[in-house]
């Protein structure tokens, strides 16, 4: 499968209204497969130790891919997959993959379920909404932290020259650009001037304006797109991966699966997100980030999640060589014990489980810039801290966690935190003494509860 | 000859099996009988789809259910609202929404969960889809009657559409006619309150909520 016969298939393919697709192809056959594979959640188990059902998931989510395809929003026509070409393409799909240039460059690869190695990671701003004049300092801060593998999302311009930003006008192909060259100026300012920088510049096919080898995002640099749930895709994400496929870029596809939605529960939707892995390596992925929605929740570190999040990596890492991240949003927001206990969590359900990280961010953020770099840096320290752990000795620390933060899940019940700048002294990057008092007590609560981190 | 009890238990039970055929025959079933629709449809429809949108929020059941019994319900209206209109009286419902996703952005299943929320609660929905043109908005309120407008965006930057469309009602001179809802992922109250919009719901249930309990805003 090549990105010619998806193409070609997205004009040929059979036709069909969204709603049949969702209806038809995805849900009565998630509920079918999810009874023929007996893919079940007992309703209280956050980090999945069953490896039988992980590999019939695994089975479920193929068939899913296969039977329902990917669905072209714009065309309105399916895009079918043969049972050898998913097999094919899930035989060459990349183990392993170098991003960055240089002595920057660094590699991705394929973990295995309770993989020793550390995961890799992905953070920064994670397309929070960030202010133009801090652009620069806030993902300097993030470069500076070394064990951040790759600059992921350097921030949202919603507004520049004092006006919000239209999708597809002029504005927005300047921000696309100034996207561009800011980001790698901060990976210069930090001293890593080939570090990977996954880049996401504006919502729009004008995105591509901030690519350009000397002062903008390189071919050495994973390029995210995201699919729509569930197993649709758009026009601009396909002329994008045209784009990038053509100019060597990594090819990063994330896909959010909808627990409550299409899917049904949270096994249902694990079937889902496993059709969503494939499909995604399909369309010429080779990181493929999962990053769950919840009817209810906006964030992925709620009980339903945690366990999609462990079942689904399961399934592909025991399966495949798909590399895999998961994406880490939160309730609470930086500034507070529940960002880095909610982060946490999830970091240690899903890493053992197989998966790279991507994140933290938190789901609904309170104006500009809120984010935290040194946040960040607690959040690679847990993600490498729980490669050490098997799924059963994650477990009792994900129940421990989840048990601090569960009632505060929502918009209202979550901390409000601050933002970077209240946060950090912005002139010398450096944490405040209270959030660095914040990172040191947190990350001895982490220690207590049984993470190796020290 | 089947007893009103019986047909309105038809009807329920064609809402809780999601069964459009049985929707329609069990309202046919009413109009044979000479039922009042009005008392039809409060007992045979409005009952057993209120149960499923508590079951939807407690997650007892998932959006394909609700789409599903959403449609049986919409389905078996038909035929009570011809009844109705062959009688010369019309079937009044809650209000009438139009109902999309705004221009630019092709995020679908915000929008139709809270379409079947607000449909399993007595509202007419006029769904005009995805990627629905500013002006189409306020051409569909015109066209369907509508008292409310609910505009859905799932992007930072295609929310910058919800505000267009209350521009543009502003300068058509159209302001005052309709209710404007807004919500999506980045929607805030704060960005509700920026542009103008009436109200803000966070997610389906709270649509439902602000729209009941501003009732005489929108009423006409």
């Amino acid at each position: 499968m090549n990105f010619k016969e998806v193409a070609k298939r997205a004009e040929t393919g059979p036709l069909m209204e969204a709603n049949d697709f969702l209806m038809q192809r995805v849900a009565a056959n998630v509920t079918r497969l999810k009874k023929q594979y007996d893919v079940r959640w007992d309703g209280k188990t956050l980090v999945n130790l069953d490896d039988d059902l992980a590999d019939r998931c695994w089975a479920a989510g193929k068939e899913l891919l296969l039977t329902a395809g990917l669905y072209s929003m714009n065309s309105r026509r399916v895009i079918e997959f043969a049972p050898a070409e998913v097999e094919h393409a899930l035989r060459f799909a990349p183990a392993r993959l170098p991003l960055g240039q240089g002595k920057d460059a660094v590699t991705i690869y394929h973990r295995a379920v309770e993989d020793p190695r550390p995961p890799f990671v992905f953070s920064g701003p994670f397309n929070a909404d960030t202010h133009e004049h801090m652009f620069v300092r806030l993902n300097e801060a993030f470069a500076q932290e070394r064990i951040i593998d790759c600059l992921f999302l350097p921030g949202y311009l919603k507004e520049l020259d004092g006006l919000v930003i239209r999708p597809n006008s002029g504005l927005s192909s300047r921000a696309a650009v100034l996207y561009g060259q800011w980001a790698r100026e901060a990976v210069r300012r930090a001293g890593r001037p080939g570090m990977p920088i996954c880049g996401h510049a504006v919502m729009a096919l004008n995105e591509i304006a901030c690519t350009n080898e000397e002062w903008g995002l390189r071919a050495t640099d994973p390029r995210a797109m995201v699919l729509i749930s569930e197993l649709q895709v758009d026009d601009v994400t396909l002329t994008r991966l045209a784009y990038y496929l053509a100019y060597g870029c990594p090819i990063y596809v994330a896909f959010t699966p909808l627990v409550g939605g299409y899917g049904g529960d949270p096994a249902g939707t694990a079937i889902v997100a496993v059709a969503s892995f494939i499909g995604a390596i399909l369309l010429g992925a080779e990181v493929c980030h999962l990053g769950p929605q919840h009817i209810k929740y906006k964030q992925q570190t709620n009980h339903h999640s945690l366990f999609l999040g462990s079942l689904a990596n399961q399934a592909v890492a025991r399966n495949s060589q798909i590399i895999a991240t998961t994406s880490h949003t939160t309730a609470g927001r930086p500034g507070s014990d529940q960002y880095a206990y909610e982060f946490a969590a999830l970091a240690l359900a899903v890493v053992p489980s197989g998966s790279n990280v991507s994140g933290p961010r938190p789901a609904e953020p309170l104006g500009f810039n809120n984010v935290s770099p040194l946040m960040a840096r607690l959040f690679a320290e847990v993600a490498h801290a729980a490669a050490g752990l098997t799924r059963a000795q994650a477990a009792p620390i994900v129940a421990a966690l989840h048990e601090k933060y569960k009632d505060q899940l929502t918009f209202a019940e979550a901390p409000r935190g601050q933002p970077f700048e209240e946060l950090y002294d912005v002139e010398s990057l450096t944490p405040t003494p209270e959030h660095q008092a914040l990172y040191d007590r947190v990350r001895e609560e982490l220690i207590r509860l049984g993470l190796p981190l020290s | 000859m089947a007893t009103a009890d019986e047909i309105y238990g038809r009807m329920q039970a064609s809402i809780e099996n999601y069964d459009s055929e049985a929707a329609i025959a069990a309202a046919r079933e009413a109009v044979a009988a000479g039922l009042d629709p009005v008392e039809a449809v409060e007992k045979g429809f409005a009952e057993p789809i209120r149960r499923l949108g508590e079951a939807f929020d407690r997650m007892d059941i998932f959006l394909p259910e609700l789409v599903m019994a959403a449609d049986a319900m919409k389905a078996g209206m038909t035929v009570l609202e011809a009844a109705m209109r062959a009688s010369g009286g019309t079937l009044t419902r809650k209000g009438v929404v139009v109902l999309g996703t705004v221009e630019g952005d092709i995020h679908d299943i915000g929008k139709t969960i809270v379409a079947a929320m607000l449909q399993a609660n007595g509202y007419e929905v006029h769904d005009l889809g995805v990627d629905v043109p500013t002006s189409r908005f306020i051409e569909a309120a015109e066209h369907a009657g509508a008292q409310i407008i609910a505009l859905s965006a799932l992007l930072s930057t295609t929310m910058l559409a919800q505000r267009d469309v209350i521009e543009l009602l502003r300068n058509k001179g159209l302001r005052q006619q309709y209710f404007v809802i807004v919500g999506g992922a980045p929607v805030t109250q704060t960005w509700a309150d920026q542009i103008g919009a009436n109200a803000y719901g966070r997610d389906a249930i709270e649509a439902v909520r602000v729209l009941d309990s501003r009732r005489e805003e929108w009423a006409r």
